[in-house]
C-alpha cells in the first residue's frame, strides 16, 4: 500500500472518528425536562414536581431550588423531597404579592445541587396575584439565592427544546462549513481554469464543485430532520433556509449546463465563469441577507452567532474538527471524481 | 444493471420501514421513537443520512469507473 499521499486521507477518518465517539459519548449537562403544574396563585404552597434530565437528585445531599421573578426578587423552597435520581418534588410558599404590578409573572425555576450543579427552567410556572392586592417587592428579597456549586465537569450544554440534538452541530453545521470550504477550492480551480486554459483545472473545479452541491443537499436534509424534531415542521419560512435553497438550485443549475455541452472546450470556459458568478451569488445569498431577517438559526435577527452557550468550549472541541474531517472526506470524494474524470478525458482523447 | 435496481428498491423500502415505524410510534405516544431521551435518535437519522448520502455517491463513482474499465477491456 502506498503511503505518501494517504496521510490526509487517514487525518480525515480519525479525525471523524474522534468526532463520532467524542461526539456521541459526552454526556449532557444536567437540566429540567418538563415541571407540573404550570400554574399558581398568590398566598398559595405550591408542590412543583420536576421531572430532570441527567440529574441526580437522590445521589445529592444539598439540594436548593428558587423561584426567581427577576435579578433581585426570588424565593428559595421550603423544602426539596427527591423522588429517584430524576424526579423530586419541591415546595414553595409563595407570597401574597408579586413583586412587580404586572398580575401574572412567569418564574424562572433554579435549582442547585453539589453533583450536577446550577441549573435552570425559564418559564416554569405562571403566577397570578388577585386584583385587589398591590406588588411588594419586598416579600421577594431574602432569597438566599448565591453559593452556588462549582461542578468541574466535562459536559455538553443543557438547551431546553434542543435537548441532545445539540450534537447535530458537529453533523448539520459542520456539513455547511465544509461545503463552503469545498465550494473555495471549486472557484480557486475555475479562476485558475480562466487564466491558465489548462483543462485538469476544470475538472478539478467541476468535481470540487459537485461534493459541496451533495454537502448542500445533504445539509438541507439534515437540517430538515433536525427542525422536525425541535421547531415541530420539516421546513420553515425562515430566510436563511429558503436562500439556502436558491444557492443549491443555483449550483445545480451549474451541473445541468456542465451536461448540455459536448465541446469539452467550450463546457470549461462556460461552466469556470458561471461557477464564479455562482460563487460571488452565494456570498449575500447565504452570509448577509439572511442576517437582516428574523430566524430560528442561531447568527440571525440578533441572536449571537457561534457563541455563548449555543457553541461553548466543549462543543468547539468536537465542532472545529468535525469541520476538518468533513472537509478532508469532502476532497477525498473530490480527488475519486478528478482522477475518473482525468481517465475518461484520456480515454475519449485517444478515440476521437 | 438488474442488481442495481435490486439495490435500489432495498434502500427504498428500508427507508420507507424507517417513516412507517416512526409514525406509529408517534400514533401509540405523545412523545415519539426520534423524540425519545433526549432527542438523541434525531442525532442518529442526521448521521445516518450523512453516511447514506456519500456511500449513494461513492456507489455512483463506483458505477461509472466500472463501466470504464470494462471500455479499456474491451479494446484489448
Amino acid at each position: 500500500m502506498k503511503i505518501k499521499g494517504m496521510w490526509w486521507k487517514t487525518l480525515g477518518v480519525i479525525i471523524f472518528i474522534y468526532v463520532l465517539t467524542g461526539g456521541m459519548l459526552v454526556p449532557l449537562k444536567s437540566g429540567i425536562l418538563h415541571t407540573t403544574p404550570s400554574s399558581a396563585k398568590c398566598g398559595t404552597t405550591v408542590n412543583i414536581d420536576i421531572t430532570g434530565y441527567n440529574t441526580h437528585f437522590s445521589s445529592a445531599k444539598n439540594i436548593r431550588a428558587w423561584l426567581k421573578a427577576d435579578s433581585v426578587h426570588a424565593i428559595q423552597a421550603v423544602e426539596v423531597k427527591p423522588v429517584d435520581e430524576i424526579k423530586s418534588v419541591v415546595t414553595f410558599h409563595i407570597p401574597d404579592a408579586l413583586p412587580t404590578p404586572d398580575k401574572t409573572q412567569p418564574l424562572t425555576l433554579i435549582m442547585d445541587n453539589e453533583l450536577d450543579g446550577i441549573f435552570v427552567q425559564p418559564n416554569a410556572i405562571f403566577v397570578t396575584m388577585a386584583d385587589t392586592v398591590s406588588a411588594n417587592g419586598a416579600l421577594w428579597k431574602s432569597s438566599n439565592l448565591n453559593n452556588f456549586s462549582q461542578v468541574d465537569q466535562f459536559v455538553f450544554p443543557y438547551r431546553n427544546i434542543l435537548h441532545e440534538t445539540i450534537r447535530n452541530i458537529f453533523f448539520h453545521v459542520a456539513l455547511w462549513f465544509a461545503m463552503f470550504i469545498l465550494l473555495i477550492a471549486g472557484v480557486y480551480y475555475a479562476i485558475l481554469y480562466i487564466r491558465t486554459k489548462d483543462y485538469i483545472y476544470d475538472i478539478k473545479s467541476s468535481s470540487y464543485t459537485k461534493i459541496a452541491v451533495l454537502y448542500g443537499l445533504l445539509g438541507l436534509a439534515t437540517g430538515s430532520v433536525w427542525a422536525k424534531f425541535t421547531w415541530n415542521t420539516f421546513w420553515t419560512d425562515d430566510v436563511k433556509l429558503n436562500m439556502t435553497a436558491v444557492t443549491i438550485l443555483i449550483y445545480l443549475a451549474y451541473l445541468v449546463l456542465r451536461s448540455t455541452f459536448t465541446d469539452t472546450d467550450r463546457r470549461a470556459k462556460m461552466s469556470s465563469a458561471y461557477n464564479i458568478f455562482a460563487f460571488v451569488a452565494m456570498i449575500p445569498l447565504l452570509f448577509v441577507i439572511p442576517r437582516m431577517a428574523d430566524s430560528l438559526h442561531p447568527g440571525n435577527g440578533g441572536n449571537p452567532a457561534l457563541g455563548g452557550e449555543d457553541l461553548d468550549h466543549t462543543l468547539r472541541m468536537f465542532f472545529y474538527p468535525a469541520v476538518i474531517a468533513l472537509a478532508l472526506l469532502g476532497t477525498w470524494m473530490a480527488q475519486l471524481t478528478i482522477r475518473y474524470e482525468h481517465l475518461k478525458e484520456k480515454y475519449f482523447e485517444k478515440h476521437n | 444493471m438488474k442488481s442495481t435496481a435490486n439495490h435500489i428498491k432495498w434502500i427504498f423500502s428500508f427507508l420507507l420501514n424507517i417513516i412507517l415505524l416512526s409514525q406509529v410510534h408517534a400514533q401509540g405516544d405523545s412523545l415519539d421513537f426520534l423524540r425519545s431521551t433526549g432527542k438523541i435518535y434525531t442525532v442518529v437519522a442526521v448521521i445516518v443520512i450523512i453516511f447514506i448520502g456519500i456511500v449513494m455517491y461513492l456507489y455512483r463513482i463506483d458505477n461509472k469507473l466500472t463501466k470504464l474499465e470494462n471500455q479499456f477491456k474491451n479494446e484489448q
